[in-house]
C-alpha cells in the first residue's frame, strides 16, 4: 500500500534523509529502526505529510503523492499516533475523535449526541478501556494514545503510524497497545511501528526495516534478523574518526552521587567523578540521563540520594547552590537555559561571577570588557568583541560562551549534556579540544552524549543508563555495539 | 540605529508643530507647566523602566500614587513634618512594590494579573482610609516640592534629574541593573547561572513602587491634597512612555535616556492637546492608540530579527 524510494531531506545544512525506503503492505506490522537520529522520525513526519520530502518518491496504492500537511494524508488514509499527545485536553474523549470533523445539525449547531453515540460505539467495538464523556487531560499517556487511535480509526485511516508508542508506558499498558496494535492488523491495517527498544519488537512486528545515518540499511521479515545482527545494522561499522584524545591520570574525587532518586526518573543512581577525567554518559531517549544532570544541579527535586563535593557532602536544592559548590551545567538547549541571546556577549561571560568584577555593588566595566577579551582569545570564540549579541553567534561559539561563563565562575565540575547538539563537524572538534583544556587544568566532566562515536572518542569511561538506572559502566575503549547492549536490553537479557 | 532615532526625531517633530501650530506653546509658563506636568509620568515611567526591562509590569502604579500620596499627606495633616511625609509617601510605594514582586516570585503569577490585582487592593484601601475624600489640610510650604524653583528652575526638573541618574547608574553599573536585564531576556538562563532570581525580582519592584510614591508626593504637592482617586490612568501614560523609548515587553531591553524621550512624547501629546482644545477624553483614546503602534513597531522589529 505504501512505498518509499530513495526519499531525501535536509534541514539547512544538515542531511536527515539521504536514501530512505520502506515498503509496506496492508494487514502488517513494520518495525522501523534505527539508533537517535538515523531518519526514522523525519522518514514518519514525510509520510503524515508534517514534512516535506525534498527528492525521492512516495507511491500510496501505487500513485506518486506529495502531502503539504497532516490534513492531506489523513484525507488519504494516514494517520500518525505521537509520541507527544496532539490533543485538546479541556475536551472530552468523544469531542476529540471529532476534533476538526464534527458532525453538524443545520444553523452550525453540533451534533453531541450522535458524536458521543457513535465514539461510544467505536470504543466498544475495540474493547478499548475509554468512555466518550472522559476528559482527555485526566487520561493516561496510553489512554491518550487509544483517543489517538479511535481517531484514526473514526476517519477511516487505512496506514496508522506509531513514533515510539510505549517510551512513557507502564508494562501492563505496554501489553494493552500490543494487542490493540495485533487486532489492527488483524483488521486489514498496515502499521508502521517506530522503536529502538529490542526486547518489545518481537512482540508485534512481522517485517523490519532499519535506518542508519539517514539511509536504509536492511529490510526483510523479523524471523530472519537475530538481535545481535540489528544492532549491527544499527550501529554501523565503520568509524570514522575525528578526534583522539589521550587520557590523563586521574586526579582526585570531585564530585561522588550516592543513590540519587527521583519518582518515575531516577533510581538509586551512584557513581563518581575525578579530577582530569571525563566521563561518558550514554543511553537512549529518555533513560534519565538528562534528569539526572538537572537533578544533581539543583534544577529538579530529588526523593533521595546524597552528593559529596571534593568528599563533603552538600546539599543542593537549586542551580544557585549547585554554582555555590563548584558544578556547572552547560545545558542541552543552550538558546533557552545557557545564553540570554539579547545580551552582549561579554555581559553573559561576566554573568556567573558579577561580584569578581564589581566594588561595593558598582560594576567595573574596564575589567568586565578585560575579562570578556580574555575569554574570547582563550577559548577562541569567534565574535567581533564582546559587544556582540550572543544570540548572533554561531552554535559552536554559543557553546564556547557558555563553557567561558562558567570558567569565569571557576567551576570544577562540568556537566554537559548534549554539548554538540546543533553544532558542525570542525567546531565540535574546537569544543572537544577546550573540554580536554578543562581535563587537563583539573576539573571533571561528565559528558551525555547520544552521539556514540563522539563518547567513544571523548570519554575515559562510560556510564550507561536505562529508564532511570545506571545499568553499565565500560572503559572509554569500548565499542558502540557493547553500549548500545546495556542502553537498550533488560539487565537480565545481557549475557 | 533607526529604532534608537525615531523617538528623538518624534519628540523634535512634535516640538516644532506645536511650536508653528499654537502661539502660546513657546512661553516660559507653559514650558515649565510642561516640565511639572510630566514629571510625575517621567519618574514613574523610570521604575517602570526597570521593571520592564526585568521582563514585567506593574499595571497598579496609578494606585502606588494615590496611596503614596495620601499617607504623605494624612501624616502632615495629623502634624508630622513635611520630610516626614515626603518619607512616609516613599516608603507606601516601596511598600507596595516589594508586596508585588513578592507575590509575583511566590506564586509565580503573571505580574500583569499580579498587579492587576494590587491595583484594585490599593486602590479600594486608600478609598477606605480617606473615607473617599481628599485630605486638605497641608502645610503651605509643601506645595514647594512640585510648584516651587530652585536656580529659576522648576524643583521636580532637578528631582527627574536626580532619580533619572540614579536609575541610569543602577541599570548600567550596577548588579541589580544587571541582573534585571538578564532575568528580562531570559529567565530560565538567570536561574541556570545561579542568580537569585527572586530575590532581584522583588527589588526591581520595590524599586519602582519607590519612585511611583515620590511620584504620588509631587502629584500631591501640585494639587495641595492627597487625593485616593489620583493617578487614575497613569499605568497606561508610564508603559507607554517605556515602550515609545525602545523598552520592550519582552523583557531586556530598555533605557533611561529612552524613557525620558518617551515621557517628554506623552507630555508634549497631552499638552499639545489642551492647547488645540482636543478634548481629554480623545486624549485618552491617542494614548491607547500609541501604545498599540510602538508595540507593534517592536514585535515587527524583533521578527525580522529571529
Amino acid at each position: 500500500m505504501l512505498e518509499l524510494r530513495g526519499i531525501q531531506k535536509r534541514y539547512g545544512g544538515v542531511t536527515a534523509l539521504k536514501d530512505g525506503n520502506l515498503s509496506v503492505c496492508p494487514g502488517e506490522v513494520h518495525l522501523l529502526m534505527g539508533e537517535n537520529g538515523a531518519g526514522k522520525s523525519t522518514l514518519m513526519k514525510i509520510v503524515a505529510g508534517m514534512v516535506a520530502r525534498d527528492g525521492g518518491q512516495m507511491l500510496w496504492q501505487g500513485r506518486e503523492v506529495f502531502l503539504r500537511a497532516p490534513a492531506e494524508a489523513a484525507r488519504i488514509g494516514i494517520a500518525m499516533v505521537h509520541q507527544e499527545s496532539l490533543l485538546a485536553p479541556h475536551l472530552s474523549v468523544a469531542e476529540n475523535i471529532f476534533l476538526g470533523r464534527e458532525e453538524r445539525l443545520p444553523f452550525g449547531w453540533v451534533a453531541r449526541r450522535r458524536m458521543l453515540e457513535r465514539a461510544a460505539r467505536l470504543i466498544r467495538e475495540h474493547h478499548f478501556p475509554l468512555q466518550p464523556e472522559w476528559r482527555v487531560g485526566k487520561l493516561s499517556p496510553a489512554g491518550k494514545q487509544l483517543v489517538e487511535i479511535c481517531r484514526a480509526i473514526q476517519h477511516g485511516s487505512s496506514l496508522l503510524i506509531f513514533d515510539e508508542p510505549t517510551s512513557s508506558l507502564s508494562g501492563a499498558e505496554t501489553e494493552e497497545v500490543f494487542r490493540i496494535v495485533r487486532a489492527l492488523r488483524d483488521r486489514g491495517m498496515g502499521v508502521i511501528y517506530i522503536t529502538h527498544r529490542l526486547e518489545e519488537l518481537r512482540a508485534v512486528g512481522d517485517r523490519v526495516t532499519v535506518l542508519r545515518d539517514g539511509c536504509s540499511i536492511s529490510t526483510g521479515p523479523l524471523a530472519e534478523f537475530s538481535t545481535d545482527r540489528l544492532i549491527q545494522d544499527m550501529v554501523g561499522r565503520e568509524l570514522v574518526s575525528i578526534y583522539q584524545r589521550e587520557s590523563l591520570p586521574p586526579g582526585p574525587e570531585l564530585l561522588r552521587v550516592e543513590g540519587l532518586s527521583r519518582a518515575g526518573k531516577l533510581r538509586e543512581v551512584s557513581f563518581s567523578l575525578r579530577a582530569g577525567e571525563i566521563v561518558g554518559m550514554a543511553g537512549l531517549i529518555g533513560a534519565g540521563r538528562t534528569e539526572l544532570c538537572r537533578a544533581i544541579f539543583g534544577v529538579d527535586p530529588v526523593d533521595a540520594g546524597r552528593i559529596f563535593v571534593e568528599g563533603r557532602e552538600v546539599r543542593i536544592r537549586s542551580p544557585r547552590e549547585a554554582v555555590a559548590a563548584g558544578i556547572a551545567l552547560v545545558t542541552e538547549d543552550r538558546q533557552k537555559t545557557g545564553l540570554a541571546l539579547r545580551l552582549p556577549l561579554a555581559q553573559n561571560l561576566t554573568l556567573t561571577n558579577l561580584p569578581s568584577i564589581s566594588r561595593f555593588g558598582v560594576l567595573r566595566r574596564g575589567a568586565e570588557s578585560r575579562v570578556a577579551a580574555d575569554y574570547i582569545a582563550r577559548l577562541r570564540i569567534r565574535a567581533s568583541s564582546g559587544k556582540q549579541l550572543a544570540g548572533r553567534l554561531s552554535g559552536g561559539n554559543q557553546q564556547k560562551a557558555v563553557i567561558a561563563k562558567w570558567l569565569f565562575r571557576q567551576a570544577r565540575i562540568f556537566l554537559f549534556d548534549e554539548p554538540t547538539r546543533g553544532i558542525d563537524v570542525g567546531a565540535k572538534a574546537e569544543v572537544f579540544d577546550v573540554m580536554h583544556e578543562l581535563a587537563r587544568s583539573g576539573a571533571a566532566l561528565l559528558m551525555v552524549s547520544s552521539e556514540l562515536p563522539e563518547l567513544l572518542q571523548v570519554a575515559d569511561r562510560i556510564l550507561v543508563m536505562r529508564q532511570g538506572r545506571l545499568t553499565g559502566e565500560l572503559p572509554g575503549r569500548t565499542t558502540q555495539e557493547a553500549i548500545l547492549r546495556y542502553a537498550a536490553l533488560e539487565p537480565e537479557n545481557l549475557s | 540605529m533607526m529604532q534608537r532615532l525615531l523617538p528623538f526625531l518624534s519628540l523634535i517633530v512634535l516640538f516644532v508643530g506645536l511650536a508653528i501650530a499654537s502661539p502660546h506653546f513657546l512661553t516660559d509658563t507653559n514650558l515649565s507647566s510642561v516640565v511639572r506636568q510630566t514629571a510625575v509620568i517621567n519618574i514613574m515611567s523610570l521604575g517602570m523602566t526597570v521593571i520592564i526591562i526585568a521582563g514585567g509590569i506593574d499595571l497598579s502604579v496609578g494606585a502606588i500614587l494615590a496611596m503614596g500620596g495620601l499617607l504623605g499627606t494624612m501624616a502632615m495633616e495629623k502634624g508630622m513634618s513635611i520630610p516626614a511625609g515626603l518619607l512616609i509617601g516613599i516608603l507606601t510605594g516601596l511598600f507596595w512594590g516589594t508586596v508585588n514582586g513578592w507575590l509575583t516570585v511566590k506564586l509565580s503569577i503573571n505580574p500583569f494579573i499580579v498587579t492587576l490585582g494590587t491595583l484594585g487592593i490599593a486602590r479600594g484601601l486608600a478609598l477606605i482610609i480617606s473615607n473617599g475624600l481628599p485630605v486638605h489640610r497641608i502645610p503651605p510650604a509643601f506645595s514647594f516640592l512640585g510648584e516651587g524653583n530652585l536656580l529659576g528652575v522648576p524643583f521636580v526638573l532637578w528631582l527627574l534629574v536626580g532619580c533619572a541618574l540614579l536609575t541610569h547608574a543602577i541599570l548600567e553599573h550596577t548588579r541589580l541593573g544587571r541582573y534585571a536585564f538578564a532575568i528580562g531576556s531570559n529567565a530560565e538562563a538567570a536561574v541556570y547561572a545561579g542568580i537569585p532570581v527572586a530575590f532581584h525580582t522583588t527589588c526591581v519592584y520595590a524599586f519602582g513602587g519607590m519612585l511611583t510614591g515620590l511620584a504620588g508626593m509631587i502629584e500631591a504637592s501640585r494639587l495641595m491634597t492627597g487625593q485616593p482617586t489620583a493617578g487614575n490612568g497613569y499605568e497606561l501614560q508610564a508603559i507607554a512612555a517605556v515602550v515609545i523609548g525602545g523598552g520592550s515587553l519582552h523583557g531586556g531591553e530598555g533605557s533611561v535616556i529612552g524613557t525620558l524621550i518617551g515621557a517628554f512624547i506623552m507630555g508634549l501629546l497631552s499638552n499639545g492637546s489642551d492647547l488645540l482644545g482636543v478634548s481629554p477624553y480623545l486624549q485618552q483614546a491617542i494614548i491607547g492608540a500609541v501604545i498599540i503602534l510602538a508595540v507593534t513597531v517592536d514585535e515587527l522589529r524583533k521578527r525580522k530579527l529571529a
